[in-house]
């Protein structure tokens, strides 16, 4: 098999010393800021981009495989350990999770959220090793007219899926695309929507932009409707997994992983779905569903599985695309065109070590985070306990750090400020902020692809449907942005994750019985 | 679609406890927010007309894709004013430190964003490790921190940590004030 020869080389490339330390750093500081209350996974990557400019492309993707990973882990254990979950992904990992570390069972929780992340992630990952050989072979046919038909359909996806408004996921890929036009025409050399200010001229920066709708926006947010008071984090020194709890947490690891990475690598990803699906399945399967709703270990290992076996299908249309799907991935993406490579069909040949080896590291730092994240769980709960104001100052510190690495100029903060500010706004009306930042980045990307389509064309819209890849996927993308709006006409709006938990059913019901509790209700659908 | 005009999740059906003028201020702001958003959509489509075409260039040239977003904008902002207009209300993102009944504490925000900027403006002058510090401790205190003094002292320490590590190890340019050049000069 060449895909594994070229994963052996790769293995080669990142175990020496200097790399396993890099890997080993990034592993500690991802999950340390991933642990970290109020960020994501996709603001960890984020923050934690300007450390590794100074570095060598190799050394920078080996710490960035790290931190992606250990972002992940760190959300989870946030999640269940401190008494108000948090962001989407593991949303449905806090659900049975928090349940259980309040049962006194935080560590039997954590633990097989751990072991269930090390599972996914690493058949996940090599899965990825194997697929993306074949996508990219597939992909090479493409034709510019395919591709803008992709942006396409991620631009719907990430607008419709994620968040709970579909017209509110738009609104934020407008501002996105938007963002995306300012600077200077790569195709004609001209200036759009600059204002007359020389470093608009340039184009707005991803990396500013998502710290500032991630990072500035959340400590604004937060500092708008701070819950006072101490924090409560829950205990998680006693118990380990049981015999019974392995038993009943493996087939779900498996199943988790079953559904995360083919849906992360979908260009139509993100984590929610498949995290929100392995918890319904759970649910509908486990042999003790009366524990569902008080913290059962199925409802933990399964979404946990889930999460990180979608975040490693996220990299598939990643690397052999170039199609973000998710915020982080978006990031990532910025990190790669930042060292001036540019993922793509031809990434494989043309940067094919450097990829192999970003493999062998994920696997690497997979496997580092199963050995270090349970000793370390007592430094987690450190850092969970951190003074609200000092963590988000210190937050606010390091947004306007990273932002001003970057070119060391003070205006760039001024635009930090100004985008934190609609973040803020965006957080507050329920607008989600991932779309704006895809938006941004595939933006151009879509724009390209589209003019170069039409140019072979002589600007007959009829090429951009030429071929029944194309077809298909444009039909696709219509049938995600009409069919939640039919949905909602028939049925109502979508259940929400607590009505998941009190009944276990996924599906569309009516507003007038979105009530809090399971009991006493009857499905009209 | 939007008769029913209970709020559209269930954390927020489950607060009647919630003032409903909180809810009224909450929507006339996400109107302005779909209105702005429309504003915007029009101003890409009028000032997509002012982008200057290269005689050179073929049928499809730097304004098509601006009309196009600017179009969609305009549509989407519309159609969001409209069902706000009817009580449509997003659910506000939740998050761990968030209390999603407090009312919005502005006071906060501003004070926080007027931080943000003096520090930004004060890097060039004072340095990075000083403004970074005085920022930290505004931003603590607004967040309700005990005393600014403290605070200013934990930011300052953090801040010439960092400083330290970026500057002197990671080589990243990060004026640090005449000081702390100075002290560690011998680096």
């Amino acid at each position: 098999m060449g895909a594994l020869g070229d994963l052996a080389g790769g293995f080669a490339d990142a175990l020496t010393p200097l790399n396993l330390l890099f890997a080993l750093l990034g592993v500690l500081l991802g999950t340390a800021v991933g642990v970290l209350p109020g960020i994501g996974p996709a603001m960890t990557v984020a923050l934690l981009l300007p450390v590794t400019y100074v570095l060598e492309p190799t050394s920078a993707f080996i710490m960035f495989a790290g931190i992606y990973y250990g972002g992940m882990y760190g959300g989870s254990t946030t999640s269940i350990l401190l008494n108000t979950p948090g962001e989407s992904s593991s949303i449905m990992t806090a659900l049975e999770g928090n349940k259980m570390a309040k049962a006194g069972r935080g560590s039997a929780a954590l633990a097989t959220a751990a072991i269930g992340s090390f599972v996914a992630g690493t058949i996940a990952t090599v899965l990825l090793a194997l697929v993306a050989p074949t996508v990219v072979d597939l992909a090479i046919g493409i034709t510019a007219a395919d591709y803008f038909a992709l942006a396409v359909i991620a631009f719907v996806a990430v607008a419709t899926v994620l968040g709970s408004s579909p017209l509110r996921g738009l609104a934020s890929l407008c501002i996105g695309l938007y963002l995306g036009l300012v600077g200077t025409d790569v195709l004609t050399g001209q200036e759009r929507f600059a204002l007359g200010i020389p470093q608009l001229s340039d184009g707005i920066d991803v990396v500013v932009v998502a710290v500032a709708l991630f990072a500035v926006g959340e400590a604004l947010y937060v500092a708008s409707r701070l819950r006072r008071g101490s924090v409560q984090v829950l205990d998680a020194s006693a118990g380990w997994l049981t015999r019974q709890d392995m038993r009943r947490s493996w087939k779900p690891w498996l199943r988790g992983t079953a559904l995360g990475f083919p849906l992360g690598a979908l260009p139509a990803g993100g984590a929610e779905i498949p995290t929100f699906l392995s918890y319904a399945a759970e649910r509908k399967l486990t042999k003790h569903p009366e524990e569902f709703g008080k913290g059962a270990i199925e409802g933990v290992a399964g979404p946990e599985a889930a999460n990180n076996a979608s975040a490693a299908g996220v990299l598939v249309p990643l690397l052999t695309l170039g199609l973000p799907t998710s915020a982080t991935a978006a990031i990532l993406l910025a990190a790669f065109q930042g060292y001036g490579i540019q993922p793509g069909p031809t990434l494989l040949t043309t940067e094919g070590p450097l990829v192999w080896t970003l493999i062998a590291s994920l696997l690497i730092g997979n496997f580092m985070l199963l050995v270090i994240n349970l000793p370390l769980v007592g430094v987690w709960v450190k850092l969970l306990r951190i003074p609200r104001p000092y963590l988000y100052a210190g937050i606010l510190v390091f947004a306007s750090l990273g932002s001003f690495a970057v070119n060391a100029d003070p205006l760039d903060l001024v635009i930090l400020l100004v985008i934190g500010l609609l973040g803020f706004l965006m957080r507050r009306y329920g607008w989600p902020v991932a779309p704006a930042v895809i938006g941004l980045i595939l933006g151009p990307i879509a724009e390209t692809n589209l003019r170069r389509a039409l140019a072979i064309s002589d600007g007959d819209l009829g090429v951009l449907v030429d071929t029944w890849f194309s077809r298909i996927v444009l039909a696709l993308a219509l049938i995600a942005l009409v069919g939640p709006i039919v949905l909602r006409l028939v049925k109502g709006p979508r259940s929400t994750p607590e009505q998941l938990q009190a009944d276990g059913h996924l599906e569309h019901r009516d507003r007038d019985e979105a009530v809090p509790t399971g009991a006493d209700r009857e499905d009209r659908s | 679609m939007s008769t029913a005009a209970g709020p559209p999740t269930e954390r927020a059906t489950g607060q009647p406890a919630a003032p409903p003028a909180a809810g009224r201020e909450r929507n006339t702001g996400e109107m302005v927010m779909s209105l702005l958003l429309a504003a915007l959509g029009v101003y890409l489509l009028v000032d997509a007309g002012a982008i200057a075409v290269p005689g050179s260039s073929n049928t499809v040239g730097p304004r098509f894709f601006p009309y196009a977003v600017g179009g969609l904008t305009v549509a989407t902002g519309t159609a969001l004013a409209i069902r706000t207009l009817r009580g449509d209300r997003g659910p506000s993102d939740d998050s761990e430190d968030v209390d999603l009944d407090a009312p919005t504490d502005w006071r906060a925000v501003a004070v926080i964003a007027v931080a943000f900027l003096a520090h930004a403006v004060l890097i060039n002058v004072i340095g990075w490790p000083l403004a970074a510090a005085l920022m930290f401790a505004a931003v603590a205190w607004a967040l309700g921190a005990v005393g600014v003094v403290r605070p200013f002292l934990i930011g300052l320490t953090a801040a010439c940590i960092v400083w330290i590590v970026f500057v002197k190890a990671l080589n990243v340019a990060l004026p640090g004030g005449v000081v702390l050049e100075y002290l560690t000069s011998w680096f």
